[in-house]
């Protein structure tokens, strides 16, 4: 049972310089009114000028290489931008998941063409990304998809329906998982392809849904014959199953899994701070206790990517505790609502609260639903 | 050192399962083959291995232990092999000689008077006086920690009615002489001792509790298939690997700190944790084990018994969650992240 294994890893003095060094960077541009900290900002915040400044700083593409203007860092040294970011409540969503995900896809599986004309854009901040998974007829089952893609002369005719991607309003590419040949009876994993989609060309309409909290972050975007040049194909033809799930142990081990509203945990305890020592410390043990347990996880999974190591499981592991954490997190601020009533706790902490509320939902849907990690693990375990 | 430390659980895994069955668990009565076992164990050096070399120990540093007794713990030692590797590394970090055999110590103690180096009173909670009469006991005398070793030779035993498959006592002594007492220092803090090594016996035992959960969901038939494959069971199962998977990284960021003991916070984060972990195993294993769980005959209530009595000793989630979180609160010079990464 390996993988239940989370080595433990320390932050060397290297890696505690950078994590002050971006912090006085952030709390500078706070100061400067460049941002403001909002929750759930690498969804819902996204600020293009502010990317292109993270992207100054060389904390994007970090561990890219640097003859396509990556910075041949560590993941460990990623791993520490990633979490200041997110503490910070900086608004990162432009860039987040072309610098999780996407600019890695390319890096291993695209051609040479592509990654000399994406990758450095990614590394400026310039370039962003979004999802092309889940469809309005493949949520969980993402094996089921429909969206296909036929050869033609010199290229791909793609046709389909993508959803819930988050961003494509302001992204440049997508990364669509299409069908590009029919199922097997008894392996629907082959046949689907990864295709790098410039979302600029014609046939593509990108339509905004808006969400409960009445913000439009996540779209339906529409491939109506939209014809891609042949090395639009990413990676190997029929390979797109096994590519999709090296993505999501990026996409699920991060930080973000637990941090997304720290900034609420943050400002509560900055406001009620006395009260909490007289009748809350009991809480906030625990709150200290599981999370900090959980960026060990967390770091500890960004070492055995680092190592090439593919810790889909253990990412499973990190995104189904950092989704429980952060709902009886916000649920136990409530319940300090005896002491203090929610109606005197300032505005701005009012909001976030709320704002954390009626996002908190998404968390254990979004990048993989909570049924979908235990079915992972349940797997790891030889049970299915 | 790592070799080493391979070596030495190699060997106890051997010595362990060449004894053990789950009928000698509850044989507690001077059982052969538990005596054999002993044996074995002190011979191989085992309870030592933190123990000075003066003292003929394999002086490795604290942490290393910790394998060790979540192996045992796993493959459920019904022996005081914890509690005599502590005693033993307390008479060792004294420079005192440790005596041989099985010794144990008192959880907590009441009423405790001392005159010419004679004490009575009341230790409470005392691990496997079936098996030992040596007794170390912590007592706080004018403000100061002092650690107490006695012999029990005809103190009053009260066998615990309680939800150990432990054997544990109260026991009541009367001018009980003391073989030695010293002064402890503030670096050796017995409650964060036991906070550690009850949490790496809850690891091991979790280890165990989820392997017999999948071994019986697999094996175990209804409605024409294995309850294996019913996805609520699956669920609940995964459940547990993720709670355990949590007690296993807050436990490995200990072994790392092998210097010297480690840090209160991260005592506190290791007991805090596997204690929730804890509780969430005994719940879910029984659940999915139906009644068969239920049974003493079966394994799996030996292993969450004691999950439940270790979680509660030495302080547990709340007792560990209040220290933690007023150490935090009362650093009002530092936000919580700038705590967290500290």
């Amino acid at each position: 049972m390996s993988q239940f294994n989370f080595p433990s890893i320390q932050e060397t003095k290297e890696l505690s310089d950078l994590r002050l060094e971006v912090r006085m960077f952030l709390s500078k541009a706070i100061q400067n009114n460049e941002f403001k900290p909002s929750p759930d900002a690498w969804v819902f915040s996204a600020d293009p000028e502010f990317s292109k400044k993270i992207g100054a700083q060389g904390w994007l593409g970090m561990s890219f290489p640097k003859k396509y203007g990556g910075h041949e860092r560590t993941a460990l040294e990623r791993y520490i931008v990633t979490e200041e970011l997110l503490a910070s409540g900086a608004p990162v969503a432009a860039h987040w998941i072309a610098d999780r995900q996407s600019g890695s896809q390319i890096l291993r599986f695209g051609t040479e063409e592509q990654k000399k004309l994406i990758i450095p854009k990614i590394t400026c901040g310039e370039c962003y990304f979004a999802i092309g998974m889940s469809e309005p007829d493949s949520g969980s089952d993402l094996a089921s998809v429909k969206t296909k893609a036929t050869k033609i002369n010199d290229g791909w005719n793609l046709e389909g329906r993508k959803i819930w991607s988050t961003g494509a309003h302001l992204s440049n590419y997508m990364i669509v998982l299409a069908r590009t040949s029919p199922a097997l009876k008894d392996n629907r994993h082959e046949g689907l392809s990864q295709f790098l989609v410039d979302l600029s060309l014609p046939n593509i309409s990108i339509n905004g849904i808006e969400d409960m909290t009445g913000q439009k972050h996540f779209n339906e975007t529409l491939f109506d014959n939209v014809i891609l040049k042949k090395d639009a194909l990413l990676g190997e033809e029929g390979k797109g199953w096994s590519q999709v799930v090296g993505e999501l142990a990026l996409e699920r081990s991060g930080p973000e899994r637990f941090l997304s509203h720290f900034t609420l945990l943050d400002a509560f305890i900055g406001e009620f701070r006395n009260v909490l020592l007289k009748s809350g410390s009991n809480l906030i043990g625990k709150i200290i206790a599981e999370l900090q347990t959980l960026r060990r996880m967390s770091f500890s999974v960004a070492s055995m990517l680092q190592n090439s190591q593919s810790p889909e499981t253990q990412a499973a592991f990190v995104k189904e505790l950092g989704n429980k954490f952060e709902k009886t997190m916000v649920e136990s601020l409530r319940e300090l609502s005896d002491i203090i009533p929610l109606h005197q706790w300032p505005s701005l902490l009012q909001n976030l609260f709320e704002d954390a509320t009626l996002r908190i939902p998404s968390n254990s849907l979004r990048g993989g639903t909570t049924e979908i990690m235990k079915g992972i693990i349940a797997r790891q375990l030889g049970l299915r | 050192m790592i070799n080493e430390l391979d070596i030495i659980l190699e060997t106890s895994s051997k010595i362990f399962s060449k004894y053990i069955t789950h009928e000698l668990r509850y044989d507690f009565n001077n059982n052969p083959s538990l005596m054999k076992l002993w044996t074995d164990i002190e011979e191989q050096g085992l309870t030592k291995i933190i123990v000075k070399e003066e003292f003929l120990g394999s002086a490795l540093p604290f942490t290393s232990i910790l394998p060790v007794i979540q192996m045992s713990a796993k493959m459920g030692v019904p022996l005081p092999f914890t509690e005599t590797i502590i005693c033993n590394y307390l008479f060792s970090e004294l420079n005192l000689e440790p005596p041989t055999g099985m010794i144990t110590f008192a959880l907590d103690t009441q009423n405790i008077k001392i005159s010419n180096n004679k004490i009575s009173g009341d230790l409470l909670s005392v691990p496997y006086l079936n098996l030992t009469n040596k007794i170390i006991l912590v007592q706080e005398i004018d403000g100061v920690k002092h650690f107490i070793f006695i012999e029990n030779k005809n103190g009053s035993l009260k066998n615990k009615k309680n939800f150990l498959s432990e054997p544990r006592f109260d026991l009541n002594i009367k001018d009980c002489e003391i073989l030695n007492i010293q002064k402890l220092s503030l670096d050796i803090n017995f409650n964060h001792i036991g906070s550690i090594v009850r949490s790496a016996q809850m690891v091991g035992s979790m280890e165990k509790v989820i392997n017999l959960s999948i071994d019986y969901c697999s094996q175990r038939v209804q409605f024409g298939r294995s309850l294996s494959k019913f996805q609520a069971i699956q669920h609940q199962i995964s459940e547990m690997a993720v709670e355990l998977a949590a007690s296993n990284a807050a436990l490995s960021s200990l072994k790392i700190t092998n210097k010297t003991m480690p840090k209160l916070d991260d005592i506190a984060i290791l007991k805090i944790r596997t204690g929730i972990a804890a509780g969430k195993l005994i719940a879910i294993s029984h659940q999915v084990h139906g009644a068969m769980g239920f049974t003493k005959e079966y394994e799996l209530s030996y292993f969450t018994k004691n999950l439940n009595s270790w979680r509660n000793d030495f302080g547990n989630e709340s007792y560990w969650q209040n220290i933690l979180g007023k150490n935090f609160l009362e650093k009002t010079n530092l936000s919580l992240w700038e705590y967290l990464t500290n």
